[in-house]
């Protein structure tokens, strides 16, 4: 394994950063200069277009930690290590950012910044137990951590289908069981979508490309101490 | 039947520490005495503020139950001498799950008296079918603290892990407890909030099914 990362990666690499950045330009230019203003709540509706695709990233980077994690006990990879830690801190991001979009919504809209509400109340103690992923992860410096890593990811996602199904299972959901939203406001939100859906490739990869330097200048220092130790009962 | 001698292993361990159990017996009864006065004098909904009373203070006993079985464990090496067996891991899971199991029914047993009595609520005929909601959440609380624990095993964050990390995880069940204790002893039913039945037995079958996967993967690494 070399630092040298393959070309067809940094070909891919390339690709996804400028789509990236070029969706986002326009997400955000359409957010602010095409979405119409809504009738009740005005200009701080369009906190939907930041709310919405955030939450929907958090839950696909948790769910593909949760892939990572069974790829990783069954294979015992790295890569597949460092995917699920990778996933989760750009996860953990934006649901800080539905966790703070959230609330200026809720002020406008409910006229209160926090409510004991099903999904509200099942996305923050999914924030806290991902938080805590982060952290009993710093903490294990062992060659247990990949293991414990995994299992905590898999374990975690049993809420990932209780915050999907919580404005269903309680009554006295504030939040709508389907976005029905037409015309413009429609097209923009999923054009949001698919902007930040892209960034988040984007930022993994950045993230991988990372561990991959990581991982390799690791297998150089391991092979240069190994060829530096002489075999025991061998004499020059 | 590794999973008996395991369990009975783990309780005899606990039974020498009279310090320990008299600890937790203590920590059971003033949280639900903290708990009553913070509620009281009047209570306004004694049965839901009592159902809320007895799965709070039973989840915070049983993190100090857990912890001591983890020390227990570390401190005398009975967890490395255990995979020296060769048995089965599931089976060694098994035996502690019902250690702990067998420990959180006793705080209940505690618990639960002293709230009716305090809260002034409960019937005797809602008795059985509140020791089956009790089985059903204490199955789940043993399943999944039980690998918790095991997670945690070495850790500098296992206070993190249990105490910070278990509750979260646990919600449905915890829900689901307090629903149908609450509708035992406001209504003397649970057929209002029947369908926490399924779900608190999904937990339990969920953490039991997690533990047979995760819990070798889980001895090998703290190898």
């Amino acid at each position: 394994m070399t630092a040298q990362l393959p070309g067809w990666w940094r070909m891919c690499a390339i690709g996804i950063w400028a789509a990236a950045g070029a969706l986002i330009a326009w997400s955000l230019w359409s957010v602010a200069a095409r979405a119409p203003v809504e009738a009740v709540m005005g200009p701080v509706q369009k906190i939907v277009y930041i709310h919405v695709p955030s939450a929907i990233v958090t839950l696909l980077a948790f769910g593909i930690t949760f892939a990572a994690g069974i790829a990783y006990l069954a294979t015992k990879q790295w890569i597949w290590d460092a995917v699920g830690a990778a996933s989760c801190e750009i996860g953990m991001v934006f649901a800080t950012v539905v966790m703070v979009t959230g609330p200026l919504w809720a002020r406008s809209a409910w006229n209160t910044w926090w409510t004991w509400e099903p999904r509200l109340t099942t996305f923050f103690i999914l924030w806290i137990l991902y938080m805590g992923y982060h952290l009993v992860r710093a903490s294990i410096r062992s060659t247990s951590r990949r293991t414990v890593s995994a299992i905590m990811g898999v374990v975690f996602f049993v809420n990932l289908p209780i915050v999907w199904k919580s404005v269903e299972w309680w009554r006295g959901s504030l939040h709508p069981r389907n976005v029905t939203m037409t015309g413009e406001m429609r097209e923009i939100l999923l054009l949001s979508m698919a902007a930040w859906l892209v960034f988040y490739v984007a930022v993994l990869e950045r993230r991988l490309r990372l561990e991959w330097m990581r991982e390799a200048a690791l297998s150089e220092a391991d092979a240069a101490a190994s060829a530096a130790v002489p075999l025991k009962g061998v004499t020059a | 039947m590794t999973l008996f001698a395991v369990a009975a292993k783990d309780l005899k361990l606990h039974a020498r520490d009279a310090r320990y159990l008299a600890t937790l017996v203590l920590f059971s009864a003033a949280l639900v005495l903290i708990l009553s006065v913070a509620f009281g004098p009047i209570f306004r909904d004694p049965a839901r503020e009592a159902s809320a009373t007895v799965w709070a203070a039973l989840f915070f006993a049983g993190i100090l139950g857990l912890t001591r079985a983890l020390d227990l464990e570390g401190e005398s090496g009975g967890g490395d001498a255990l995979r020296l067996t060769g048995s089965d891991p599931y089976a060694l899971y098994l035996g502690k799950t019902l250690a702990n199991f067998l420990l959180l029914a006793g705080v209940f047993v505690l618990v639960l008296p002293l709230t009716a009595i305090f809260f002034d609520v409960g019937d005797l005929r809602v008795l059985p079918a509140l020791l089956g909601v009790a089985g059903l959440a204490l199955i789940g609380y043993a399943a999944w603290g039980t690998l918790f624990a095991a997670l945690a095993r070495g850790l500098k964050a296992r206070e993190l892990l249990l105490s910070v990390l278990l509750f979260p995880s646990l919600v449905p069940l915890w829900i689901g407890a307090v629903k149908l204790t609450h509708a035992l002893w406001d209504g003397g039913s649970i057929e209002p909030v029947r369908d926490w039945v399924k779900v608190m037995a999904a937990m339990d079958v969920l953490g039991l099914a997690l533990a047979a996967w995760l819990y070798e993967l889980l001895q090998e690494a703290g190898e």
